[in-house]
């Protein structure tokens, strides 16, 4: 659980002319998520999603839209990004690899992998690459313990992984500019 | 009686009926050509309170973690008022060592679905949502492709349940979790839904009366849904004579359980068993023995929260007597992670630590806190600069955090303060082994003697 502070005096929050939501996200929100819920808010969580998915983070500038669509604060908005930790408020690499770090994977041996990926890519977890391809995260359980040792990339799991095959895992997103 | 034949897996080829190697998502049509929403159909026969009423006799207890009965826990809910009324379907499965719900909503959704349906005509809730955890990509799009079926299918949808047999309509919404293991406990589950950081919320006042929205709402696991199907099936008497009774005068355990055994056993998965199965016997003949034939040195007995069992617990049942008799929290979600004898329980310890540290969600002192020193204490001990005054002090504050010693809002503390107890209290000659002893200098000594 992160708990992410910005030094709010002196922060310059960095705006770009092309908003993030956009109308047609929005009018995808209105006509799908809203009626959903009994309040505006507990529409946040969906469409936060939609915005790390698409952008990879969730700007400052994005949570004041966000803000203004739900009607309500932007402290609130920023309040519920910095709580969950697949939410981010810098980019993240195009290819994100999330190695499991919990119990069962580490009797199976995650500890190799994770440290061949952090020298391989030359980053600790948690950090990205300076191109900005990957970033690497050490991961609680991520509910496939019998296949341990295992490993997220973006969006897809992968299991039983031996440092062969997360090499060629790395390889192939590495060809593909990272994405998956 | 054991289970002689698959019931949650029914659809779900699983050893010893079927391999693993050909299992498929079981599509709507599939699921009704096999006699899917038949259970939900004969429900929808009896009124909500009889429907209720089995669901208590059957003493279903909660696949969750917590064993509580689930018929009654229905009970809690105040009558209709006309407002809205909620189900809130626990899959966030965050527990390390717990891989059973996605078994379901990989293979076979619509079981869920189905339970959800007859939930909701039991306990008449409007609106359900079906919590699922960030992580579970793969899982959301199948439960959502599941939904979108249901509701073509007159399940879910204005109508009313099952093409309007029952004129009460029920709304189902998938909504995603976003990385954070406290939403699994049901109040952070709702604050997580209502679009806010999943604080858990103090109680009373309990969801039944005031939960999502601050009205009345239940929140069950997956698998207890889905057990609920087979129960309207197949009758009361029938779910009873599976599973087994309390031998220390407490509540039965009756039933199958989805149990995901992982570690270092030679074939690791989720298998359907009947509560009250040994340990020895899912490991032996479920999972083949130890893996390359190694010694069994104790096993996280449901989920880290629960605490551990020691090598001489290996026999020990699998049933909801194990919190008593096995001196550990409880079944929680009955899959367990073995260890063999070449296992450092030390570094076991500092894993878990670790965990309990990154999914503290901060707001009470004792866990947020004493979290983070146990972990410092654990990791000392690990690298050899500890003293023996840190392993008491280590016991110390684990055993001042959670509901139990009464200092917390949620139970994420007392997972902590069970696990890091049972481990060092099992295994303590390991801990004691990697600790100096503990000594008062002479300096010190003499000027505590010159002051009194
Ligand atoms: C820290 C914590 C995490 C929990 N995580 C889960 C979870 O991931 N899934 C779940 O079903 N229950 C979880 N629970 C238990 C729920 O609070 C709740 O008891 C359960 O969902 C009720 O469903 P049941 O009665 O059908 O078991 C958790 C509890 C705590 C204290
Ligand atoms: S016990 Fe821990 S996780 Fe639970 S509410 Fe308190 S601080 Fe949060
Ligand atoms: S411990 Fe790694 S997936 Fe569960």
């Amino acid at each position: 659980m992160s708990w992410t502070t910005k030094p709010s005096a002196t922060t310059k929050i960095a705006r770009r002319a092309e908003p993030y939501c956009t109308a047609a996200m929005m009018s995808r929100w209105t006509s799908e998520l809203l009626p959903r819920y009994a309040t505006k808010h507990a529409a946040l969580l969906p469409i936060l999603h939609d915005l790390q998915h698409e952008y990879r983070h969730i700007s400052y500038q994005a949570m004041i839209e966000v803000a203004a669509f739900l009607s309500i604060k932007p402290a609130d908005v920023m309040d519920t990004v910095t709580f969950y930790e697949e939410f981010s408020t810098e980019p993240l690499g195009k290819c994100v690899i999330g190695i499991c770090q919990s119990i069962a994977c580490e009797v199976c041996g995650h500890k190799k992998l994770q440290d061949h990926v952090s020298a391989r890519l030359g980053i600790k977890p948690h950090e990205t690459t300076a191109d900005g391809k990957f970033t690497l995260l050490a991961l609680e359980c991520l509910g496939s313990c019998d296949t341990a040792p295992v490993a997220l990339f973006n969006e897809t799991l992968h299991e039983n992984l031996t440092i062969a095959n997360i090499d060629a895992l790395i390889d192939e997103a590495a060809k593909g500019g990272g994405g998956h | 009686m054991p289970v002689t034949e698959p019931i949650l897996t029914k659809r779900i080829p699983t050893f010893p009926w079927g391999d693993p190697k050909n299992r498929k998502t079981i599509s709507v049509d599939e699921y009704i050509a096999t006699g899917g929403y038949q259970s939900l159909e004969k429900a929808l026969s009896m009124t909500p309170a009889e429907v209720m009423a089995m669901v208590k006799d059957a003493n279903l207890r909660g696949r969750g973690g917590a064993g509580f009965p689930c018929g009654l826990k229905w009970t809690f809910l105040p009558p209709p008022d006309g407002g809205r009324r909620y189900l809130c379907v626990n899959c966030d499965e965050a527990e390390p060592g717990t891989f059973k719900d996605r078994l379901l909503c990989d293979y076979d959704p619509h079981l869920i679905l189905e339970g959800i349906a007859i939930a909701c005509h039991a306990c008449q809730l409007d609106t359900a949502y079906f919590f699922i955890r960030g992580e579970y990509h793969h899982q959301a799009k199948v439960v959502e492709r599941a939904i979108q079926e249901a509701y073509a299918k007159g399940i879910f949808g204005k109508q009313g349940l099952l093409r309007g047999k029952s004129p009460f309509a029920v709304d189902c919404y998938l909504h995603r979790g976003a990385g954070a293991y406290i939403c699994g406990e049901e109040t952070g589950l709702l604050e997580a839904i209502e679009g806010r950081r999943g604080w858990p919320r103090l109680k009373p006042p309990f969801p039944a009366v005031k939960g999502l929205f601050g009205r009345p709402t239940i929140v069950n696991n997956v698998e207890t849904l889905a057990a609920v199907c087979p129960i309207i099936e197949h009758g009361v008497a029938w779910w009873k004579s599976l599973g087994c009774e309390s031998t220390v005068g407490g509540a039965p355990s009756y039933g199958p359980k989805l149990m995901g055994v992982s570690g270092h056993v030679t074939r690791p998965g989720v298998y359907e068993a009947d509560l009250g199965i040994t340990l020895r016997t899912l490991v032996e003949t479920h999972c083949l023995g130890m893996r390359h034939g190694k010694r069994f040195k104790g096993a996280i007995a449901g989920g880290v929260s629960m605490g551990v069992l020691g090598a001489d617990q290996y026999d020990c049942r699998m049933d909801f007597d194990i919190g008593r008799l096995g001196d550990v929290m409880g079944l929680g979600t009955a899959c367990p992670t073995v260890f063999d004898e070449d296992t450092d329980m030390v570094a076991v310890a500092r894993n878990i630590a670790r965990f309990f540290k990154n999914e503290s969600c901060g707001q009470c002192t004792p866990c947020r806190e004493g979290s983070g020193w146990i972990l410092k204490l654990i990791t000392r001990i690990e690298r050899g600069d500890a003293t023996t005054k840190d392993l008491d002090l280590l016991l110390e504050i684990a055993g001042s955090m959670g509901l139990t010693p009464g200092t917390t809002i949620c139970g994420l503390a007392d997972g902590n303060n069970w696990a890091i107890r049972t481990l060092v209290n099992k295994y303590r000659s390991e801990f004691e082994a990697r600790v100096k002893p503990y000594a008062v200098s002479m300096s010190g000594l003499q000027l505590a003697v010159a002051r009194v």
